[in-house]
């Protein structure tokens, strides 16, 4: 459940009052995007797929002894079915209990041993495992991973315990958790036929019933090596990678790969909303559009469309809706890419006692508005300064360079894509940009979701409750 | 959905951590011969004629420069009754500074791709961010600016500071466990500076003026109270030489902030209950007053820490989650400063299994407390705490706040590089000695309980006095001095 882990506020120098001259100019002076520069390194990536089809990615960096070591397994709650909601992510918590050679907690005691950590997440699309390691932990590292892919087995006192894991982790995340509470009803409501309604987290009544037989079924079906791609980043070279890789998952077989996700969202034809009451301070409001899949073109457009309206204190959206007409505390939104048409969404927390409507009038406004006018070329330099120094900070790191090309990899077909990553950004127009708001701000194409305080009713007269007794569903 | 085990506490070596987050350091982890060769790239330091120290890292990676500094003060230097004047001042230092408005300043960092970020810690106000190189003259104007010539807007300050009394009634509607520690520090420390919360409470935030503001600005800002260390893509030369003319003309500060005195530990214990009616969870904090940032058994400290509440095989967290399946997970933490600050455990569970999560932990402390330690849980903490340490200590912007943090406290490069060999050496007995100094007894020990109280009240009473308050009211303790 990507609950949004940005929730930045920001906004624009909006029409009007707010942009005299010697703001606008001084702002475009010091805006200029970085010409792209060429990203370093795409000599020393190196890629193999073994006889199995599991593709081997290895990017050799030795500013630390350390290794980064991520196996991304292209299944996520996208690829459940009611009744078993949420298992991906439960199979991922599965993925450390214990297999045939290896008793549960094994995996982190080894590990741990040596030096390593390891987490795990789980999205609508994808479940990546991740390993940061020291370099002398490598061995150990593919045995372990290899181990699981092969030899899973499941314990149904662990399953239990398991159970309540997750459980505990729904109550964190969303039954006590205004946001997320709203973010899980909106997405929901969202789609009415692709798995993208499903909770990556799951519901309820799924967690306390999923069994042994579904965590074998969903095993056998999704966790093919040829579904999966392992990624390794820093101090170890490619031909040390795949040897071990050779050594320890070319012997596992391929498999029938798992059956692709047939349901395709029919056309939305209308808003719709959720408005959900619930103890609230802070009133929530949530916008979610209809949008392209990730590896769509206009990906970079609709990103930085993004950008532009929530990233930062002068993004419009903030400096519209925070700083100047103080209807909301902060503004956030994200472009969920993913293998299907999914979701790009504006969060907004209101202040406490904030009217909802007003708020939504503003916000409409100030989205037609850039439907009808476009953006300026100030403010795509910004987001594309942005974009390029959020780059930059990724790759400083092994983590963050693992992040991305596994991402670019798995949703994108190409790791190579990384390296032509800026460039793609630097190239985008204005115009480019007010066709991306036209794609991903349509009304007709979204959810609106409303969180907030129980409103008091006046008491009902007596008269009037009968009419609508009637009409309730039987 | 992730797996959780990433919230451990590893590490949080970093200025920000302590000064920002308001977590005083902590442990520092690591596994393995790789740390025992962590080295502190090459430096220059520097002190301007006004007393502020400069530090450059110069180290090319990528094209940016991080930056990463403090002034002295801090909450330590807000008036007792008005937390969070720190806080708004450090939020202000941006929204209107030199030439530029608010709006003006944010264009100008973020038209460039830059960041710039400060917040009040305990003892500090701490700043960081990041730049692309070739913007490097206009990140020094932006940060001379957002620290000698703030604005501080009367009108700026007001809607800042209502806004973060909407964030905070926000958190309690989404994020009890961000927050349990804040009424955590305040049940611990009472009145000491320690207790008070870093961002203000809500009733403390509505109380602060202009003229408060401008007062600590005017009395704690000052040159010889500041570091700044600027890490990257950097051509030393040419930094120190635009440094010294933005900064050179920066007054020294007036007052210096009230000295701190050690709490003292607590003995015996006492409940503070939350009431969120309505939760279905019991998110609950334990802790007692534990050692501060020269501690002498910091090596030691971190294994031990590791091994209870500090990685994902710890004793707390096989207990509570890995075993029992009662929570998503459980961590302990000692947050160091430059007196004793807090040694806190920290889990959440369902409502109706308070009492028994509240039990386990309380065994596993006793077991901590009296069980003799296997020698083979002190070698994997060893290698677990030397593995991790290069991770934390990957970047630019990681140098750029560790050598703050090392400058902050005085400490000298030996702090990094002698931290691997210390850890070498550390034996069974010198485990024992800071498990026995510094964790405390489970009898003695500050529980606080964010929960649905009429579901828990009676049970929480079997732990000790219980002082019971709202989550709405706009304070994070019973009863405010």
């Amino acid at each position: 459940m990507p609950k949004p882990s940005r929730a930045c506020n920001l906004s624009v120098l909006l029409l009007s009052c707010l942009a005299p001259f010697a703001l606008v100019s001084s702002a475009m002076a010091a805006a200029k995007p970085a010409a792209a520069p060429r990203v370093p390194g795409a000599d020393q990536v190196k890629s193999l797929t073994l006889a199995n089809g599991m593709k081997v990615i290895v990017w050799t960096d030795r500013d630390i002894p350390n290794v980064a070591l991520y196996n991304w397994v292209r299944v996520g709650s996208r690829n459940e079915v009611p009744g078993i909601t949420g298992l991906a992510h439960f199979f991922e918590h599965m993925m450390f209990n214990g297999t045939s050679k290896r008793a549960p907690g094994e995996f982190d005691r080894l590990l741990e041993a040596q030096g390593g950590s390891n987490n795990a997440y789980t999205s609508d699309d994808v479940t990546v495992y991740q390993n940061w390691i020291p370099r002398s932990a490598l061995d150990l590292t593919f045995d372990l991973e290899s181990d699981r892919l092969a030899n899973l087995s499941f314990d149904p006192k662990v399953i239990e315990s398991e159970r309540g894991v997750v459980y505990s982790e729904r109550r964190l995340s969303v039954e006590d958790d205004n946001a997320g509470f709203l973010y899980e009803q909106v997405q929901s409501n969202a789609f009415v036929a692709h798995t993208y309604q499903i909770p990556t987290i799951g519901w309820p009544s799924d967690i306390q019933g999923w069994t042994l037989e579904d965590l074998q079924k969903f095993f056998k079906t999704n966790y093919a090596p040829n579904n999966c791609t392992l990624i390794l980043v820093g101090d170890v070279s490619a031909e040390e990678a795949f040897a071990l890789a050779k050594k320890y998952l070319e012997p596992i077989p391929r498999q029938e790969p798992p059956p692709p996700v047939r349901t395709q969202e029919p056309e939305q034809l209308g808003e719709k909303r959720v408005n959900i009451e619930r103890p609230a301070q802070t009133p929530l409001l949530y916008y979610a559009y209809k949008s392209p899949a990730a590896n769509d073109a206009r990906g970079p457009a609709i990103n930085l469309l993004l950008s532009i309206l929530v990233d930062g204190n002068a993004s419009r959206l903030n400096r519209l809706l925070v700083e100047e007409k103080k209807l909301a505390i902060e503004v956030g939104g994200h472009f969920a890419e993913g293998f299907d048409p999914g979701l790009t969404w504006l969060m907004l927390t209101l202040p406490q006692g904030a009217k909802v409507n007003e708020v939504e009038q503003a916000l409409d406004a100030a989205l037609d508005e850039v439907v009808a006018k476009g953006v300026s070329e100030a403010e795509l330099s910004r987001a594309k300064n942005l974009y390029a120094a959020g780059f930059w900070k990724q790759l400083a790191t092994i983590n963050g360079k693992a992040a991305l090309l596994g991402a670019h990899e798995v949703f994108e077909g190409d790791y190579r894509k990384l390296f032509d990553s800026p460039a793609a950004y630097d190239k985008v127009t204005v115009a480019e940009v007010q066709q991306a708001a036209a794609l991903v701000l349509a009304k007709n194409q979204r959810t609106v979701g409303v969180l907030q305080a129980p409103l008091t009713v006046p008491e009902p007269a007596p008269a009037a409750t009968a009419p609508a007794a009637t009409e309730a569903k039987p | 959905m992730k797996r959780g085990a990433r919230s451990f506490p590893i590490l949080a070596f970093s200025l920000c951590a302590f000064l920002m987050g308001g977590a005083l350091a902590a442990q520092t982890p690591a596994g393995n011969a790789a740390a025992v060769g962590v080295k502190v790239p090459a430096h220059q330091r520097f002190v301007l004629p006004n007393g502020l120290t400069i530090i450059l890292v110069p180290r090319k990676d990528v094209p940016m420069i991080a930056f990463s500094g403090f002034v002295r003060g801090g909450v330590l230097a807000d008036p007792p009754a008005k937390p969070g004047v720190a806080s708004l001042v450090a939020g202000l230092l941006d929204r209107g500074a030199g030439k530029r408005n608010a709006f003006e300043f944010a264009d100008a960092v973020e038209g460039v791709g830059g960041s710039f970020n400060a917040a009040a810690g305990a003892e500090a106000i701490s700043i960081g961010g990041q730049f692309l190189a070739r913007d490097r003259a206009l990140m020094i104007e932006l940060v001379s600016d957002a620290l000698l010539r703030p604005r501080l807007d009367p009108q700026e300050l007001i809607s800042y500071r209502d806004r973060e009394i909407e964030f905070i009634k926000s958190a309690k509607d989404s994020d009890p466990s961000q927050i349990v520690g804040i009424y955590g520090r305040a049940a611990l420390f009472g009145t000491h500076p320690y207790g008070r919360p870093q961002g203000g409470s809500e009733r403390s935030l509505a109380s602060i003026n202009h003229a408060d503001v401008l007062d600590y600005h005017s009395q704690y800002f000052g040159a010889d109270r500041a570091t700044l260390v600027f890490a990257g893509d950097i051509d030393p030369k040419w930094m120190k030489q635009a440094l010294t003319k933005a900064f050179g003309g920066w007054a020294k500060a007036r007052s210096k902030a009230p000295a701190l005195v050690p709490a003292p530990r607590v003995t015996g214990r006492r409940v503070v209950l939350i009431d969120a009616p309505g939760s279905v969870q019991t998110y609950f904090w334990l802790g007692n007053v534990g050692v501060d940032r020269n501690y002498s058994g910091r090596p030691a400290l971190d294994l031990m820490n590791t091994i209870y509440g500090g990685r994902f095989t710890s004793i707390l967290n096989t207990e509570l989650r890995i075993k029992s399946g009662l929570s998503y997970g459980a961590t302990s933490r000692f947050t160091r400063g430059s007196v004793p600050g807090e040694f806190a455990i920290r889990s959440f569970v369902k409502t109706e299994n308070t009492g028994k999560a509240l039990d386990l932990t309380l065994e596993t402390l006793e077991r901590l407390k009296h069980d003799p330690l296997a020698p083979d849980m002190l070698e994997s903490s060893r290698a677990y705490v030397l593995g991790q340490f290069p991770l934390q200590l990957e970047t630019a912007a990681h140098w750029a706040s560790t050598l703050a943090d090392l400058e902050f406290y005085g400490l000298g490069k030996d702090y990094i590089e002698g931290y691997g060999p210390a850890l070498a050496q550390v034996d069974l007995a010198e485990a024992a000695a800071v498990t026995a100094d510094a964790f405390p007894r489970p009898t003695d020990l500050v529980f606080v309980l964010i929960g649905d109280a009429a579901k828990i009240r009676e049970m929480a009473a079997k732990y000790g006095p219980v002082t019971e308050m709202q989550l709405s009211k706009p304070d994070f303790a019973p009863t405010v001095p």
